[in-house]
């Protein structure tokens, strides 16, 4: 174990009753750093969470909080405070009263316990409200209670469950940088679980993306995005196009795959995964990367015949959604000026291609 | 709301005065015992019928100066507040169980809970009777309260259940999240949550203790409460004392409703956001 | 977390169900000994012997009882959920949200007011001399003899389960879709038959259980047979206290009771069945 390990989970599983919630979890989050658990609903990451919080038991494994195990410890006998999806404000209490909860439950003196909630109403700047009523503040304002009242105890850990999910688009983005300048401040490591690509990639330092009970990737945000791991991590972020066949050639100079839409090259792989000959294997390459084309231009690239659909344009790019012969559809995404020489309509015959160098290959299936 | 809208057209007035009329009707029929017992409880005649004798307050004297009407007064109250309190800590340990645990048998816990108003009073009258004489428990005021509770603790049970659903369900773990051990959670969180429900179920069972009477005849003895003594008016003399007792019971009962009712919605409303407009 | 049983968890589920078990479950299962007990010189004393059954169920008496009770309990849920349903749906669809509200509250009150207090009152009513038959001598009518009569016992039926029986179907009623039923008008379904062809099947259960409920009610009272009714003809409750008071004949009292909890077991599963029969989802 590294000495800025904060958290491990080692072999950790979690299934209620038949269904397996977590199958076998093994990573470390490292001290002062800022990880989002992603996924879609139902595929563990939540219950990762609450087994980190104390409020679920795993069923096997350990879990280590500063190289201590904490299986069983109950929650109220840990520092590891959450911040809800529901927030779970006390409606009964005023802001005050609900900053200062953990520390009453902790037995801080009255005079104490008032002004260190004091210095985080400030600090997340609701002074102002400390006497309302959770009821009578805004969306915004009950986040940076619920962040106040989880931070007071000053822990080394904080979890967040989807905090933003309630908010609207633009507060969203605010309380995004509120929350990741909070974190830099503190040197506090937040875990974050979220099933928005833009809220990880945007505010984490490493990214696990989990499907069904099990980590499919951990890395930065550029990692998984630029190599998924997954066909499923690919699919995932969407913003990839996706090729699966039957690797007809694999040398030190590339590998060759077969598939529907043409035999596909790849510049070489490190040893890490060697692809074997038969085998299945699938090639991603961004959207962003894929370019369009009337005629494919030569030197060592892949091209793939392909006919235009639809068109969407956002702000300063354009997605252009194509289709090859065998209906696989196929993105492209770019500015405008550089799709401009292009005569784009519905039904346009045109090339989409890449360099082998920009496709990456996939270990799974 | 739409349905303001397709009111114009879609209905026919005639109808919609036919049906208000019945409403009206309906309300007549059963607030016309109620509203009798007490106009007569004020009227002189012996054998109450119209047109109305005069004012007359004699009832509620000859009501006030019958020592056994205060003994059975002071014991309805005393067995009213006991069963009240009782009743509403059963209760409320019902509710909480429901809603925070699973178990195996949880639906023969629930039955067991809320089942008893269900049973004709008269078997369970005589079940209990027949069984607390048999304990030598029968025939005194700890028998009545025994009774009422078993028939109390269900209502007390529903109404505080029904505000604990209206809790975050996350609120609990997040009191423990925050450090507050299981009891802690409990009285710092839950109950306060609670608070509007536990007193308006206290109310409401006290209310309902105050004009159970049928347990009461066929269990309790000696020590006669308040809706006891008014069977025995029934069985005896028919006099107008019962309308005065009657209207008595009725402004108590009211009273402690309505204090219930401005309990469950009026403070209740305030721990929720403001959706009302 | 923590789903096993704790101290914490014991101390708040325990208290009721020893409560229950100790006060209701326990008398109504000593019921069952007690109806095989016998009384000898106006002493009751264990015994297992069937014979309070084989009396009770060899009299005519109980038999005629039953099918009375059975029958006028019958007959009171099938009027009082006649009589209400035209009032709750009124409540429920042609009312303004504050006059539902109060009408809901009024509707309460009744609960809270004694059943026996409102039951004297209907005698001022009905009596010979009572005010009805004043108003009616007014027209030159009468009098008529309303008290002591099974109208006077339905009345008192109705006065208990009445609000109840309201307060069930419009608890149903206003869960009806409103869409179902403007998508019912918008197919050119007229009003009276939207009634009967989409809100009474929406709203089924409710009314099911309103009516179950009121014969429950109705089935065990005793109070209007005797103080409206005049003690004819007998029902099963008045059976009991009488049973209970001539010599100590509690064992036979047992088995009337038994076997009114029997018939009230099977008539709420029908019930019930029947409410949610094709509901299975």
């Amino acid at each position: 174990m590294k000495n800025d390990t904060l958290v491990s989970f080692e072999g950790v599983v979690k299934r209620f009753g038949e269904f397996v919630a977590v199958q076998r979890m093994d990573f470390e989050i490292a001290k002062g750093e800022f990880l989002a658990i992603m996924g879609s609903s139902g595929c563990g990451k939540t219950t990762t969470l609450r087994m980190l919080a104390g409020l679920e038991a795993p069923t096997e494994g350990v879990i280590r909080l500063s190289g201590k195990p904490i299986n069983h410890l109950p929650t109220w006998s840990r520092d590891t405070p959450m911040v809800w999806q529901s927030l779970a404000l006390f409606p009964f209490l005023n802001v005050r009263e609900n900053v200062e909860f953990a520390l009453k439950m902790r037995g801080v003196g009255k005079a104490e316990r008032r002004r260190r909630a004091e210095q985080w109403l400030d600090r997340m700047q609701i002074s102002e409200f400390a006497e309302r009523d959770i009821a009578q503040l805004s969306g915004g304002q009950r986040q940076r209670v619920a962040l106040a009242r989880s931070l007071v105890v000053e822990p080394e850990i904080l979890l967040l469950d989807e905090p933003l999910s309630a908010l609207d688009a633009a507060l969203k983005v605010r309380m995004q940088s509120v929350l990741k300048n909070l974190q830099r401040e503190t040197g506090i490591t937040f875990v974050y679980v979220t099933h928005s690509q833009s809220e990880a990639f945007s505010m984490a330092d490493r990214v696990v993306i989990m499907s069904r009970g099990k980590i499919e990737q951990i890395g930065t945000p550029q990692e998984i995005y630029r190599a998924p791991r997954t066909r499923f991590v690919a699919d995932f972020l969407g913003s990839s196009n996706i090729f699966t066949g039957k690797v007809t050639g694999a040398d030190t100079s590339g590998v060759a795959l077969d598939t529907p839409a043409g035999v596909l090259h790849l510049a070489a792989v490190d040893g890490s995964a060697k692809p074997r000959m038969g085998r299945e294997a699938t090639l991603t390459v961004l959207d962003t990367k894929t370019n369009l084309a009337l005629e494919a231009p030569s030197g060592r690239v892949n091209a793939v015949r392909v006919r235009m659909i639809g068109e969407e344009f956002v702000g300063a790019t354009a997605t252009i959604y194509l289709e090859t012969a065998q209906g696989q559809e196929i993105r492209v995404q770019k500015g405008h000026d550089e799709l401009a020489s292009l005569p784009l309509e519905i039904g346009k015959e045109l090339v989409a291609w890449w360099p082998h160098e920009d496709g990456h290959l996939v270990t799974e299936g | 709301m739409s349905d303001k809208d397709t009111a114009s057209i879609n209905r026919n007035p005639a109808v919609d005065i036919a049906l208000k009329t019945y409403v009206f009707l309906a309300y007549a029929f059963v607030f016309a015992p109620i509203a009798a017992s007490f106009v007569f409880s004020f009227n002189s005649d012996r054998f109450p019928s119209i047109p109305l004798g005069h004012f007359s307050l004699e009832w509620y004297k000859a009501v006030a100066t019958d020592p056994l009407v205060w003994e059975g007064l002071r014991n309805t109250l005393m067995v009213g507040v006991i069963v009240g309190v009782v009743a509403t800590a059963l209760g409320f340990g019902a509710a909480y169980t429901d809603f925070r645990y699973r178990f195996f048998g949880k639906q023969v816990y629930l039955a067991l809970a809320l089942l008893p108003p269900t049973i004709p009073v008269v078997i369970l009258g005589l079940g209990m009777l027949a069984y607390l004489s048999r304990i030598n428990l029968s025939g005194n005021a700890l028998s009545v309260i025994i009774a009422h509770v078993v028939i109390c603790a269900p209502f007390a049970m529903a109404i505080i259940r029904l505000r604990l659903s209206q809790m975050d369900p996350d609120l609990e773990a997040a009191a423990w999240n925050l450090g507050a051990s299981e009891w802690a959670a409990m009285r710092h969180v839950i109950v306060p949550f609670a608070m509007p429900a536990i007193l308006g179920a206290l109310f409401i069972t006290m209310a309902v203790s105050f004009d159970e009477f049928a347990i009461a005849w066929f269990v309790s003895g000696l020590n006669e409460t308040l809706p006891v003594k008014v069977l025995g008016f029934l069985q005896g003399q028919v006099s107008p004392r019962i309308n005065a007792i009657g209207t008595f019971v009725f402004v108590t009962s009211m009273t402690l409703v309505i204090l219930a009712q401005v309990l469950l919605t009026g403070r209740g409303a305030k721990t929720r956001p403001a959706s009302d407009e | 977390m923590r789903r096993s049983l704790s101290l914490y968890g014991l101390t708040f589920s325990l208290p009721l169900l020893l409560w229950q078990l100790l006060f209701f479950v326990f008398p109504l299962v000593f019921l069952v000994a007690l109806s095989f007990w016998t009384v000898k010189n106006f002493r009751m004393q264990p015994d297992f012997d069937t014979v309070n059954w084989t009396t009770m169920y060899g009299r005519s008496i109980f038999w005629q009882a039953y099918a009375t009770t059975v029958a006028m309990a019958a007959a009171a849920a099938a009027l009082s959920s006649a009589l209400a349903f035209p009032c709750s749906y009124a409540i429920a669809f042609k009312l303004s949200d504050t006059a539902r509200r109060w009408a809901v509250f009024l509707m309460v009150i009744p609960f809270f007011t004694s059943y026996l207090v409102r039951v004297y009152s209907w005698q001022i009513f009905l009596s010979d001399a009572g005010i009805i038959n004043v108003i009616l001598g007014w027209f030159g009518l009468g009098p008529f003899p309303l008290l002591n009569t099974v109208g006077a016992t339905m009345v008192g039926y109705l006065t208990l389960t009445f609000p109840l029986v309201v307060l069930l179907q419009l608890f149903s009623l206003v869960f009806v879709d409103r869409t179902l039923i403007e998508a019912a008008h918008n197919l050119r379904c007229g009003r009276l038959r939207t009634v009967f062809a989409v809100i009474i099947p929406s709203a089924r259960v409710g009314l099911v259980i309103a009516a179950l409920f009121a014969f429950i009610l109705c089935f065990g009272d005793f109070v209007s047979p005797i103080y409206l009714g005049g003690g004819e003809p007998t029902t099963l409750s008045i059976l009991i206290t009488d049973t209970t008071k001539s010599g100590q004949q509690w064992p036979r009292a047992a088995v009337i009771a038994l076997t009114m909890i029997a018939t009230l077991l099977v008539v709420a599963f029908a019930a019930v069945r029947f409410a949610y029969k094709g509901r299975t989802k």
